[in-house]
């Protein structure tokens, strides 16, 4: 793995982290104050921090570390978690979140400053209320033992000729205030001398004093003198106290930051004297109340007689607070057993699976021409198939709740902008579709809610005054239905303006003036590119991206997009999205000698008309009767150019489809051969791009068949033929 | 010939987990890896190791509770244990030692230190 990917996984757990630290406040948010809520919170913005320290994000670092300090405060309680507190950490998280996008490349660093102060004013520490904390942060990036190691390194190459110095004095003059080296070293710097005496602390917590010589003769150090004066006779030793020195010469080269720096772990566990005239630490005789630990590498006689406790030669209060500050014991797993898988990985799986579809089609065929039928083992293996492809799916499937979790957000900033207070309902959040699906929903999404709060909600006199409660709600739900997704985005403002709507769509010239069109139709005339209501073209919605966008990437993703909306009451947006990209339902019909796919979300019905069902219109244009309603009938035929004479209405089938923009119409098809899932070939990376075709996909009989763009094929076919003679026949 | 020594590496961040794996292999370690506290415990029921490495803050269980898991125990008593702090103050060194802590390694670190760091309490 090369430190791209890792940082790509960083990336991906900053995303993860910021929903965390979302989820978490806005339980705060809704009266939640435990502890695991608040160290969730932390948890999240201390690892955005210790990775961006990793990869040398700085201004993300800084940004944090204030930050975490802050939750740090909230979590030891020294800090009250108010509601503006929650507020000002909502507002945090955004910007963080801002800073997490900076690192990516993605947009400009964020302005902080101020926020930055508000966090630092909020903090206990600074509050001057807790006098008792001490402040405690020096910047983990200034280690100021480095400095004279380098400063030396650069003097030692520079300068042969340099004057000698005491090297001991200057060692000291280290020691003092770690400043950088006034002066060169000589070429070849004197030995200097290091006493080292482990004390039984520097024994316990696995550490091992061997080790510690190890590194000094590594660094170039000698052994040039043993203490063992304070070895007593066998029966009074102790194996709780160190009685061994050791006395290193090591050379001028290496500096004293060097060797301090091997015995950092241990801190006073052992007794470090530097210099000629230092004397070896004297032998520090273990404390018969405190017991400590065994030394390494004890024999087991001496453990089962000694019970070694928790925290070795810790004194008890120590214990105590220590084991204050340990969480209780492990808590019920709250995340599940996972992996990370390479997406590209999963992506070859998925492919592959959609080829044991399209095998296992084949295979099914070749069996059913060889008169081969009734197979159980073939059953089987379709069964077992359908189950891999599942299978498949649920590993790439995420719960919706990832991008309804931006919505907050969203609101948050629209409150700020619009001063419309809206509150947020959601459901249905752990609905599980497509990863892709998903990443491409963020848009559409954000400009519906933007669109909800913008042009739904009234202000909050318009509100009170039409008697419901000042503050908007919007609502988002997500659930499966019929093997699509329904995304459902509600608000319960004013709701579409019909008249208004029909009015500006006759001005911009979208719909003829005499126009007769349905309550559903006006609705969805918002939908037309260049249509705008918005009387002040707002920064929020009408950035000139405009409903016809959302239209389209719902449609690029294979959904739909329908309004339901009730003057005064309110308004509602309602995807329906396919599960997956990747394999689709679809019927299978003829037409000449051609086999195409009409993909089944689009298909309502297919039909043999009776005797009086079909009305001539015109020159070859006929109407299809369905209970009373009349629709236009479209040989598919003629509008896939194929071969052989086209079937008439009386004996070919008629299938019902829904599309978007232009209503319901009859395809006219020679017959119906089969309806089963395929999968679904791009036809732009094989071919081109086509009018009317959505892409392609393998038959059992291994002929390629092109999958019809409905809703293009049928807004084509009305929008040049059937328009205008449908509102006659009507 | 000396053994290779091998580290089990314990945070819930896997961009954390893949840089320590990617510093400590390219060094000749061999890595184990677990994404908190309990489930290195599970881990070290049925497996060898030479040093843990250990973040502080984790789900379920955290670093001290790992600590104080393994101190307490048998098998594992005198493993070196080092943890990843993001402080570098005396207070939080002295604090990870009192908890059972071998030493403690600074994050942001650099392959080096960390090697280093490694180095000096495994065998």
């Amino acid at each position: 793995m090369n430190p791209e990917e890792i940082q790509g996984i960083f990336f991906a757990e900053c995303d993860e982290s910021l929903q965390a630290a979302e989820a978490g406040l806005a339980a705060c948010q809704a009266g939640t104050h435990d502890s695991e809520t608040i160290n969730a919170i932390f948890r999240a913005v201390h690892s955005i921090k210790g990775g961006a320290g990793a990869f040398g994000f700085e201004a993300l670092q800084g940004y944090t570390h204030v930050f975490e300090t802050l939750l740090s405060d909230v979590r030891d309680g020294t800090v009250a978690l108010t509601a503006p507190l929650v507020d000002l950490l909502l507002r945090a998280l955004d910007t963080l979140s801002d800073h997490v996008s900076a690192a990516r490349g993605e947009g400009d660093t964020p302005a902080d400053a101020r926020l930055l102060a508000e966090l630092e004013a909020a903090q206990a520490r600074n509050a001057g209320a807790a006098p008792a904390v001490v402040a405690e942060e020096p910047a983990p990036t200034s280690a100021p033992v480095a400095t004279p190691a380098s400063s030396g390194a650069i003097a030692m190459g520079d300068d042969d000729n340099a004057v000698a110095v005491d090297l001991d004095s200057l060692l000291d003059s280290l020691t003092d205030d770690f400043a950088p080296a006034p002066a060169a070293e000589p070429a070849e710097a004197p030995e200097w001398l290091v006493h080292v005496r482990p004390h039984a602390g520097a024994m316990t917590n696995g550490g091992e004093p061997v080790l510690l010589l190890r590194e000094l003769a590594r660094l170039g150090g000698r052994c040039v003198q043993v203490d063992c004066g304070a070895v007593p006779a066998l029966d009074l030793l102790d194996w709780r106290t160190g009685y061994l020195g050791w006395t290193f010469a090591m050379p001028g080269s290496v500096d004293e930051a060097e060797v301090r720096d091997v015995f950092d772990f241990v801190g006073d566990d052992c007794g470090v004297a530097i210099g000629a005239d230092a004397a070896m630490p004297a032998v520090r005789q273990a404390a018969p109340a405190a017991p400590a630990a065994p030394p390494v590498a004890s024999a087991p006689a001496a453990e089962a007689v000694t019970p070694v406790p928790a925290q070795p030669g810790a004194p008890a209060s120590e214990q105590a607070q220590s084991a204050a500050n340990t969480p209780a014991p492990p808590a019920p797993p709250v995340a599940g057993q996972s992996i990370r898988i390479d997406l590209v990985k999963l992506d070859r799986l998925i492919d592959t699976v959609g080829e044991l579809v399209i095998a296992q089609a084949m295979l099914a065929q070749r069996l059913s021409n060889e008169n081969v039928t009734a197979i159980e083992e073939l059953g089987m293996l379709e069964t077992l198939t359908r189950d891999i492809q599942e299978s498949a799916m649920a590993i790439r499937a995420q719960p919706i709740g990832s991008v309804f979790s931006r919505v907050p957000r969203i609101l948050r900033e629209l409150a700020a902008t619009t001063g419309k207070h809206v509150r947020l309902e959601v459901s249905g959040e752990s609905t599980e579709l497509d990863k892709t699906v998903i990443e491409k929903l963020g848009e559409p999404l954000t400009h519906l809610i933007r669109n909800a709060v913008d042009h739904g909600i009234e202000s909050a006199e318009e509100r009170v005054a039409a008697g419901k409660p000042a503050e908007g709600t919007v609502s988002l739900s997500a659930e499966h239905r019929s093997g699509r997704i329904h995304i459902r985005i509600a608000d319960d403002g004013k709701g579409i303006d019909q008249k208004r709507v029909l009015a500006k769509a006759i001005e911009k010239g979208i719909v003829a003036p005499d126009a007769q069109l349905t309550r559903e139709e006006i609705d969805h005339l918002i939908f037309a590119p260049g249509f705008s209501t918005a009387e002040q073209v707002s920064n929020i919605s009408g950035r000139g991206v405009g409903m016809d966008v959302v239209r389209q990437s719902v449609k690029d993703l294979g959904g739909r997009i329908t309004i339901e909306s009730e003057q005064g009451k309110g308004t509602a947006f309602i995807l329906t999205l396919p599960l997956t990209l990747a394999i689709s339902e679809g019927m299978i019909i003829n037409v000449g000698d051609q086999s195409l796919v009409v993909p089944l979300a689009n298909v309502v019905e297919s039909l043999r008309p009776g005797a009086g069902d079909v009305k001539g219109l015109g020159v070859g244009r006929q109407m299809l009767n369905v209970r009373g309603k009349f629709l236009p009938i479209l040989p598919l035929h003629d509008l896939v150019g194929a071969a052989g004479e086209p079937a008439s209405p009386e004996n070919g089938v008629l299938v019902v489809v829904e599309t978007e923009a232009a209503g319901q119409a009859a395809l006219l098809v020679d017959g119906i051969s089969d309806q089963r899932q395929f999968v679904i070939k791009s036809l732009e990376t094989h071919y081109r791009s086509m009018e009317g075709v959505a892409g392609a996909t393998i038959l059992g009989d291994g002929c390629v068949a092109l999958i019809l763009d409905v809703d293009s094929l049928v807004a084509n076919a009305a929008m040049t033929l059937l328009r205008q003679p449908l509102r006659d026949a009507a | 010939m000396t053994k290779t020594t091998r580290v089990l590496t314990v945070d819930d961040s896997a961009s954390m987990r893949a840089l320590l794996n990617h510093a400590l292999t390219t060094h000749g370690f061999d890595v184990a890896q677990a994404d908190d506290g309990q489930s290195a415990l599970e881990w070290l029921q049925l497996n060898e190791v030479d040093v843990v490495i250990t973040d502080i803050n984790m789900p379920r269980l955290d670093g001290f509770g790992l600590i104080e898991a393994l101190r307490n125990g048998t098998r594992h008593r005198d493993r070196p244990i080092l943890v990843l702090t993001t402080e570098s103050s005396d207070e939080k060194k002295n604090r990870a030692r009192q908890m059972g802590a071998t030493g403690w390694i600074v994050k942001p670190f650099d392959a080096t230190k960390l090697v280093a760091a490694v180095r000096r309490v495994s065998h």
